[in-house]
């Protein structure tokens, strides 16, 4: 279920050079979606919580990554959902819980998911995540606040600029126009909702290289789903056409 | 009345209809699953009790193909030299003319239809277990979801296939299934092997 209208395609744009790691994102998208705090250990590092959660829709995600010239660099990128336009936990859910809205953000039917945790296993960025009862949680791009003309909560706190909003192409060719060589998720899975602006290799912040949707899910989403009621009527089909042409098989022929 | 000679016993027709049953709520809802159909999910209050259903109608299918292997799972080994002569004629099914060799209790076709669907039913019941019980190997769900699928667009091609072999182009079949019986001179002409096989002719 591709967005036909690229051009009202929504998106958020992560600036990694401009993140100052101050995790408000995480705050305001805990206070907009009402999310308790996930109780985390020091364990070194910078990032908390650890990884997604079902209470933490989006992380700064740190690595420190000193060389000779620059002996403390700490290098700070947003996380969330990627809003795939080949969305694979949208192909495989079974219920039809995943849905894309109007702006093109990849968000769920809470009473629809049937807990199958199926879209874990398609999506290429470890994103969902599931709660106590059971039930999907991640980003929803705040899909109730940008249907209301305003901003997702994550990108409304941001105080340095680190995350934009706004329509997909836009910030693109405005990223580009800023001097930002790589934009990470331009093209990937037909365009991803979270884009980044990188100046360097998007390897070194830890994005993904190539990511895509496990073969087998593409497999079964572009040959097996339809060979299923092809084939069912096929065969009945073929079946009616035995009836008529060839005609039950009669009794008195098969004497010994 | 003509004499009768019991062909399937009770606890085989049963259990025969405990798998159709089960088998054919089995594919609704499945296909309810891979093209959400809502008026389907619908009519059992919604996906998450479709889901419900779907699995333990999984497990009642999956106990009741291992009960087959009672009835069938012999006979679905052994084959002779008429068996072999059946598939030439194509088991008479493509022409009326030709002569199809006399056969036993079941027809070639009829044993390797049901290897086929003991293999695939095992597949599908065993990986619609694994995603059941093991959602978080994400390993083991991607090869269950991939069999799953695969031995479904086997059922869909197959099932059919049965039900239209048993009822509309085999007339007189489908009460095998029934009340188990039919007249002791058809089962001469249709199964002359396995009558010669039991004393009767």
């Amino acid at each position: 279920m591709a967005n036909d209208n690229t051009k009202t395609r929504k998106a958020i744009l992560v600036t990694p050079e401009a993140c100052i790691g101050c995790r408000a994102c995480q705050v305001a998208c805990k206070s907009w979606n009402q999310l308790p705090a996930v109780k985390t250990k020091n364990n070194g590092t910078y990032q908390n919580p650890p990884d997604l959660a079902s209470s933490a829709f989006n992380i700064i995600r740190y690595s420190e990554i000193p060389s000779k010239a620059d002996p403390v660099r700490w290098l700070f990128v947003s996380r969330r959902c990627m809003h795939c336009e080949d969305a694979g936990c949208m192909q495989i859910c079974p219920s039809g819980a995943l849905y894309r809205t109007a702006e093109g953000a990849v968000a769920y039917d809470r009473d629809k998911c049937i807990g199958c945790k199926l879209c874990v296993t398609a999506c290429p960025f470890d994103v969902p995540r599931y709660d106590a009862d059971g039930k999907i949680t991640k980003c929803h791009l705040c899909f109730d606040r940008i249907g209301a003309a305003m901003q997702p909560s994550c990108v409304k706190t941001c105080p340095t600029g680190a995350l934009k909003f706004g329509d997909r192409t836009e910030l693109i060719d405005g990223a580009k126009k800023d001097g930002f060589k790589t934009i990470y998720g331009e093209k990937d899975l037909s365009g991803l909702g979270s884009i980044y602006a990188f100046k360097e290799e998007p390897k070194l912040y830890g994005m993904k290289e190539n990511p895509t949707i496990p073969s087998s899910v593409v497999f079964w989403h572009n040959y097996l789903k339809p060979l299923s009621w092809i084939g069912l009527g096929g065969v009945v089909a073929a079946a009616a056409l035995h009836y008529l042409a060839i005609g039950p098989h009669k009794e008195k022929e098969e004497e010994v | 009345m003509a004499e009768m000679i019991r062909k399937s016993h009770v606890d085989e027709i049963l259990n025969h209809w405990i798998l159709a049953g089960s088998c054919i709520l089995l594919s609704i809802t499945g296909f309810a699953f891979l093209f959400h159909l809502d008026p389907v999910a619908s009519v059992f209050g919604g996906y998450n009790t479709m889901k419900d259903v779907h699995n333990w109608l999984g497990l009642a299918f999956g106990l009741s193909l291992l009960y087959t292997m009672r009835h069938y799972l012999m006979d679905a080994f052994e084959y002779d030299a008429d068996d072999l002569l059946w598939f030439k004629v194509a088991g008479g099914y493509l022409s009326h003319k030709v002569t199809v060799p006399p056969m036993g209790k079941y027809n070639p076709g009829q044993k390797l239809y049901y290897l086929g669907i003991l293999g695939a039913g095992i597949a599908i019941s065993a990986s619609g277990l694994a995603m059941w019980l093991m959602k978080d190997n994400t390993t083991v769900m991607l090869i269950s979801h991939l069999v799953h699928n695969l031995a479904f667009v086997f059922f869909c091609i197959a099932g059919p296939v049965h039900i239209y072999l048993s009822t509309l182009a085999n007339p007189g079949t489908v009460q095998l299934m029934l009340s188990g019986t039919l007249p002791l001179d058809d089962a001469k002409k249709r199964y002359p092997k396995w009558i010669k096989a039991v004393g009767k002719m």
